[in-house]
C-alpha cells in the first residue's frame, strides 16, 4: 500500500470528472476507473465518492440515469454535462499549471536561487 | 403562486424526497454488492467478501447523510423542521413564551381594534357605487372665512344646477322630523325632505316600489313618501302592499311609493326612516337670501374635482356680479363627500388612536426583542454546541428568526382575540344618536382586511425585531462559551448595548404615549367638571315639535304650551317646570343676528349673532340658571306688552363692556324686533361640555310661542317614572302629539359627550398599557443585569461594598437609562402633542403639569421596577456568588 497516496482535498471532483469523461460510469465503476487511470496510485475512500457525486450532480456538472451494469445489476450511471466538460477543461488547465509550478519549484537547486 | 399550487409543489417535493432516499439506498447497496462480487472473484467466501466490501465502503450512514446534505434540503422542509424545533423551544420555556405572547397580544390587539375603525372609516369606500365621484357643496363666505354645509341660497343652487357642466346630477336634502299619526300611537320619525333624484344620485335602489319622480318634486306634488325598512317593519308590520297605501304625516295624507333597504344610509343626514319630496314652492325657488337645505352632486365621468370646483367658482362669481345685494363674497365650494363624512366620524380621533397604538406596538415589540436577546445570551452555549456540531451560521440565524416569527404569530392570534373584544367594546360605547352619522352605523367587523393587517404587522414585527436576537445568537463563538465551566456565558458588549438602546427607546415611546393620553384625559376631566351653567341633576327633558297643520296660530301654540306646563307642574314629584324653544344638549338651537339699538349700526361684516331661546317664566328657576342681575321673566311679559329680553354674561360683557345692560334695547332677528333687556343670567352650554362661552339671549315664550318645544321638569330626587308621566300629560293635552324623547338631562349630556368619553377611556387604557410595558422593560433589563453580574457583585461585597452601595449601583444604572429615555420622550412629546391641539380643552399641548407629572411617574415606575432586582443584588452572598463560578 506504500505506493498509494491519499488524494489531495479538492482533487476528488477533478478525478471523478475525468473518469466519467471517458464514458458513462456507475459509482463503483468510477472508483475502478480512477484506480485504473491512476495506475492504482490514488486511493479513494469508497463511501466518500458518493457525496462528491451528489454534489457534482447538484452543481449540474454531472447527470445521472439508471441503467444496467456489466453484472446485470440495476445501477445509476453518471455522465458529463456540457458544463461538466467545460469545468473539466478548466480544472485540467489549472491542475497542469499548478503541477508544473510545483514540479519546477521542487526541482530547484541552491545554485539556481 | 396560489396557495393550492404551492401546497402541491410541497407535497410532490416530499414525495420526490422519499424516492430519492430509496434510490440512494439502492445505489449504495449496489456499490457494495459489486465490490463484494469482485472480492468473491478473488477467492474470498461470500460472507467474507460482503464483510470486506462493507468495511471498505466506510461509514454508510455518514455518507448517506452527507449525500442528503449536498443534494440540498428543500426550503419548506427545513422551515417545517425549524418551526417544529421553535415550537419545542418555546414550550420548554413557558414563562418567557407567556410573557412575550401576552405583551404582543396587548400591542397587536390594540392595533387590530383601532385598525378596524381606520379601515371602515378611512380606507373602505362609502356604500355607494363610485362614491369618489360624489361631491358636497359648501357655502363659503370669502370675507369672513365661514363655511357651512347648506347651499348658499335656494335660487343660487337652482341656477348652479342649470348652469354647471361638471355634474351628471345634483340633488338636495334636508334632515326633517315628521309626526306620524294613525296606525298606532303618534310617533316622532326622523327623516328627510329630498329632491326627487336624491336616491338616484347616490345610486341607491328601493327594495319595494320606486323612489320619487320629477313631477312629485313640483309645488303641490309632494304628497308621496318613501319609507325606511326599519319603519316599514316596526310600524307597518312589513305590509307587502304598503306601496299605494296612505299614511298620515303631520296631519296630512301621503301615499307611500317605495321602501328603502335597511342598509341604505346617508351619514351626513343621520338616522332617517322617512323621506318626502322637497316640492319647493315658488317663493322658496326665488329665494336668493337663504335656504334650508344642503346639496351634493355626482361628477360626470372623467371630470376631476378641481375642474368642478373651478366651474363652481366661476358660476358663483357670475352670480355675485349679477346679484351684488345678496351674493357679495358668497361662493360655493366643492368638497368630496368621503371627506365630509370623515369629519363626522372623528377621523382625527381615530388617527390619533392609531398613532398611539402604533407606538404601543413598538414598545411591545422592543420588550419582546429584549426578552429574546436575553434568551439568546442564555443560549450562547447551546448555539456554540450546535455550531461545533456543524450547524452553519445562516441556519442558526434562520432558526432563531423562526422562533421569533412563531412567537409573533402566536402574539398575533392572541392579539386578534383581544382586538375583537376591544372592537366590540368600542362599538357598544358608541351612543345610538350618533350612529346615524357614522358609515355602517359605526359597526365594524373582523374582516379579511383587518385580519390581513394583523397578520401583516405580526409577521413584519417578528422579522424586524427578531433580526437582532437572531444575529446575536448566531454570532456564538465556538470556543469561549464551551470553555466556561458555568452556564453563565458572558454577554457580548454589543448585545448589552443593543438591549439598553431598546429599553431606552421603549421608555421614550412610553413617555410620549403617556403624555399624549394624559393631556386628552386631563382635558376631558376639566370639561366634565366644568359647570354647564345650570344644574342637570334630577331634571327630565321632553322635546317635541308642534305640526304646522294644527298649530298655525300663535294662540294655539301658546295654549298648548301653557296647558302642558300646568299639567306637568301638577305632577306630585315635580318641584318646578319650565319650557323653552330649545334646551341645552337637546341638539337643537337657533342663532339670530343682534345689535344694540343705542349703538351705531354695525357694518355688515361686524354684525354679531347670539344663541336665541324663547323661554317660559320659570324655565330659569327649573334649570337653576343663575340670575346675575335684573329679573327673570314674569307675568308682565305677556302678549301685548312690550317685549323683554334676558341676556347672558358674555353678551352683556361684549355689547355693553362698561355700561349697565339692564334697560338697554336690543334689536334681533330678520324682522329686526326690538326688546328691552330686563335681566342678565349666567352662560350656559348648549351643545358640548367643552364649548367656549357664546352670546346668548332669551325672550319670553309667552310673547313668542314656538312650535319647537322642550319641557324641563325638576324633581326632588331621582324619579324613574317621569318619562311616561310627562308623555301622558302631553298626550292628555293633544293625543296626536308625538314626543321625540323624554330623557333625564344628565343622560342627554352624557350622550353628547359619549365620543369624548370613549376616547378618554381608550386613552386611560393606552396610558396604562404603555406604562406597564415600559416598567416590564426596565425590570427585565435590570433583572438580567443583576444576574449577569452576580459574580462581580459578590466580589464587590467580599471586598467590603455595603448593601446600600450595591443597591445604588444597580438602581443608578436603571435610573440613568430611564432618565435618558424620559428626556428623549419629553422632547418627542413636545412635537407629537401639537397634533392633539384640536382635541384639547383648557389644556395646552405643552401643559407643564402633565409633562412634569409624567416624568415623575416614570421615575417612580422605574424605581419600583428596579427595586426587585436591586434587592436581589443586595442579598448576593459573596461566598455563594464566588463559588458559583
Amino acid at each position: 500500500m506504500d505506493n498509494q497516496a491519499q488524494i489531495l482535498p479538492g482533487t476528488l471532483d477533478l478525478l471523478i470528472l475525468k473518469a466519467v469523461s471517458l464514458g458513462p460510469l456507475h459509482g463503483y465503476g468510477v472508483l475502478l476507473r480512477i484506480g485504473q487511470i491512476s495506475r492504482g496510485a490514488l486511493l479513494v475512500e469508497q463511501g466518500a465518492l458518493y457525496p462528491a457525486l451528489y454534489r457534482l450532480v447538484r452543481q449540474g456538472l454531472l447527470k445521472a440515469r439508471w441503467g444496467v451494469s456489466d453484472n446485470n445489476r440495476r445501477a445509476k450511471f453518471y455522465e458529463l454535462t456540457a458544463g461538466g466538460r467545460k469545468r473539466l477543461r478548466e480544472e485540467e488547465d489549472g491542475w497542469n499549471r499548478l503541477a508544473a509550478a510545483m514540479g519546477s519549484a521542487l526541482k530547484a537547486r541552491p545554485e539556481e536561487v | 403562486m396560489s396557495f393550492l399550487a404551492s401546497f402541491r409543489t410541497f407535497v410532490s417535493s416530499l414525495f420526490r424526497r422519499s424516492e430519492m432516499e430509496r434510490e440512494m439506498e439502492e445505489e449504495l447497496r449496489a456499490h457494495i454488492e459489486e465490490r463484494a462480487a469482485d472480492l468473491e472473484r478473488t477467492g474470498m467466501s461470500k460472507a467474507e467478501a460482503e464483510r470486506q466490501a462493507r468495511i471498505e465502503f466506510g461509514g454508510y450512514q455518514r455518507f448517506k447523510e452527507e449525500c442528503r446534505e449536498v443534494s440540498g434540503t428543500h426550503f419548506l422542509e427545513a422551515l417545517l423542521q425549524d418551526l417544529r424545533f421553535g415550537l419545542r423551544m418555546l414550550r420548554k420555556s413557558p414563562g418567557f413564551t407567556a410573557a412575550a405572547i401576552l405583551t404582543l397580544a396587548l400591542g397587536i390587539g390594540t392595533n387590530t381594534a383601532i385598525f378596524s375603525y381606520v379601515d371602515a372609516w378611512l380606507i373602505k369606500p362609502l356604500p355607494y357605487p363610485q362614491a369618489e365621484k360624489l361631491m358636497v357643496f359648501l357655502s363659503h363666505d370669502k370675507k369672513k372665512g365661514w363655511t357651512n354645509h347648506s347651499v348658499t341660497s335656494t335660487a343660487d343652487f337652482l341656477d348652479f344646477q342649470h348652469l354647471n357642466t361638471s355634474f351628471a346630477q345634483t340633488a338636495a336634502w334636508a334632515g326633517w322630523n315628521f309626526n306620524l299619526t294613525g296606525d298606532g300611537p303618534p310617533a316622532f320619525v326622523e327623516g328627510g325632505r329630498v329632491s326627487w333624484n336624491y336616491f338616484e344620485t347616490l345610486g341607491a335602489k328601493p327594495i319595494l316600489g320606486r323612489t320619487f319622480t320629477a313631477e312629485e318634486d313640483k309645488p303641490g306634488g309632494g304628497h308621496v313618501a318613501v319609507l325606511g325598512q326599519g319603519l316599514w317593519q316596526s310600524r307597518f308590520a312589513s305590509d307587502p302592499r304598503i306601496v299605494g297605501r296612505t299614511i298620515k304625516i303631520d296631519d296630512e295624507t301621503y301615499t307611500v311609493v317605495g321602501v328603502m333597504p335597511g342598509t341604505f344610509q346617508f351619514p351626513l343626514m343621520g338616522i332617517a326612516n322617512l323621506w318626502t319630496p322637497m316640492a319647493l314652492n315658488d317663493k322658496e325657488t326665488a329665494d336668493r337670501n337663504s335656504s334650508w337645505f344642503s346639496a351634493f352632486g355626482r361628477l360626470k365621468p372623467g371630470i376631476a374635482q378641481t375642474k368642478a370646483a373651478a366651474e363652481s367658482e366661476a358660476i358663483f362669481a357670475r352670480l355675485e356680479k349679477e346679484y351684488p345685494q345678496t351674493n357679495t363674497n358668497v361662493t360655493s365650494q366643492v368638497s368630496s363627500m368621503i371627506e365630509e363624512i370623515g369629519k363626522n366620524e372623528g377621523t382625527t380621533e381615530v388617527m390619533i388612536c392609531f398613532w398611539i397604538v402604533a407606538l404601543i406596538l413598538l414598545i411591545a415589540c422592543a420588550n419582546v426583542a429584549n426578552l429574546m436577546l436575553v434568551r439568546a445570551t442564555r443560549r450562547v452555549k447551546e448555539f456554540a454546541v450546535r455550531r461545533a456540531l456543524g450547524a452553519t451560521r445562516g441556519r442558526l440565524t434562520r432558526q432563531v428568526l423562526c422562533e421569533s416569527l412563531l412567537l409573533f404569530l402566536f402574539g398575533g392570534v392572541a392579539g386578534t382575540l383581544f382586538g375583537a373584544w376591544g372592537m366590540n367594546w368600542i362599538q357598544s360605547a358608541i351612543p345610538d344618536h350618533v350612529r346615524g352619522y357614522l358609515v355602517n352605523y359605526g359597526e365594524v367587523n373582523l374582516d379579511f382586511t383587518t385580519l390581513g393587517f394583523t397578520l401583516g404587522i405580526a409577521l413584519l414585527c417578528g422579522l424586524v425585531f427578531g433580526l437582532a436576537p437572531a444575529f446575536e445568537g448566531s454570532r456564538a463563538d465556538l470556543n469561549t462559551p464551551l470553555k466556561e465551566s458555568s452556564g453563565q456565558a458572558s454577554e457580548s458588549g454589543r448585545g448589552a448595548r443593543l438591549r439598553k438602546i431598546f429599553v431606552g427607546a421603549e421608555i421614550a415611546l412610553a413617555v410620549v404615549v403617556l403624555i399624549c393620553t394624559t393631556l386628552l384625559v386631563r382635558s376631558f376631566l376639566i370639561s366634565v367638571r366644568s359647570s354647564p351653567g345650570f344644574n342637570p341633576a334630577n331634571v327630565t327633558v321632553a322635546q317635541l315639535q308642534l305640526p304646522k297643520t294644527r298649530y298655525r296660530q300663535e294662540e294655539t301654540m301658546r295654549n298648548f304650551t301653557e296647558q302642558a306646563l300646568e299639567r306637568i307642574r301638577a305632577l306630585p314629584q315635580v318641584v318646578s317646570a319650565g319650557a323653552a324653544s330649545s334646551v341645552p344638549f337637546g341638539g337643537f338651537g337657533q342663532v339670530v343676528l343682534i345689535a344694540a339699538v343705542d349703538k351705531p349700526v354695525p357694518k355688515p361684516e361686524e354684525r354679531r349673532g347670539a344663541r336665541f331661546t324663547a323661554a317660559s317664566a320659570d324655565y330659569f328657576s327649573a334649570m337653576q340658571i343663575g340670575l346675575i342681575k335684573g329679573r327673570r321673566f314674569t307675568s308682565e311679559d305677556a302678549p301685548g306688552n312690550p317685549p323683554s329680553a334676558i341676556i347672558n354674561q358674555t353678551l352683556a360683557r361684549q355689547m355693553w363692556p362698561n355700561e349697565d345692560p339692564i334697560g338697554q334695547k336690543i334689536q334681533y332677528g330678520e324682522q329686526h324686533n326690538i326688546a328691552t333687556i330686563v335681566g342678565i343670567v349666567t352662560d350656559i352650554k348648549m351643545y358640548q361640555l367643552r364649548e367656549r362661552p357664546e352670546r346668548q339671549m332669551y325672550v319670553s315664550l309667552t310673547q313668542f310661542p314656538s312650535p319647537k318645544l322642550g319641557f324641563v321638569a325638576r324633581t326632588a330626587g331621582h324619579s324613574t317614572k317621569m318619562e311616561t308621566a310627562i308623555r301622558d300629560e302631553i298626550w292628555a293635552v293633544d293625543r296626536d302629539q308625538p314626543v321625540s324623547a323624554v330623557e333625564p338631562l344628565d343622560t342627554l349630556i352624557m350622550v353628547t359627550d359619549a365620543a369624548n368619553r370613549v376616547l378618554t377611556k381608550l386613552m386611560v387604557f393606552f396610558g396604562v398599557i404603555a406604562t406597564f410595558l415600559g416598567a416590564i422593560g426596565i425590570y427585565g433589563v435590570m433583572a438580567h443585569q443583576v444576574q449577569q453580574r452576580t459574580h462581580e457583585i459578590g466580589i464587590r461585597v467580599a471586598l467590603g461594598a455595603s448593601p446600600v452601595q450595591v443597591v445604588r449601583m444597580v438602581l443608578g444604572q436603571g435610573m440613568k437609562l430611564t432618565g435618558i429615555g424620559v428626556v428623549v420622550g419629553i422632547a418627542a412629546a413636545l412635537g407629537a402633542a401639537r397634533s392633539l391641539a384640536s382635541l384639547l380643552y383648557s389644556v395646552t399641548p405643552n401643559d407643564p403639569e402633565t409633562f412634569t407629572g409624567v416624568a415623575l411617574v416614570f421615575g417612580l415606575v422605574a424605581a419600583a421596577a428596579g427595586y426587585l432586582p436591586a434587592r436581589r443584588a443586595m442579598r448576593v452572598d459573596p461566598v455563594v456568588a464566588l463559588r458559583h463560578e
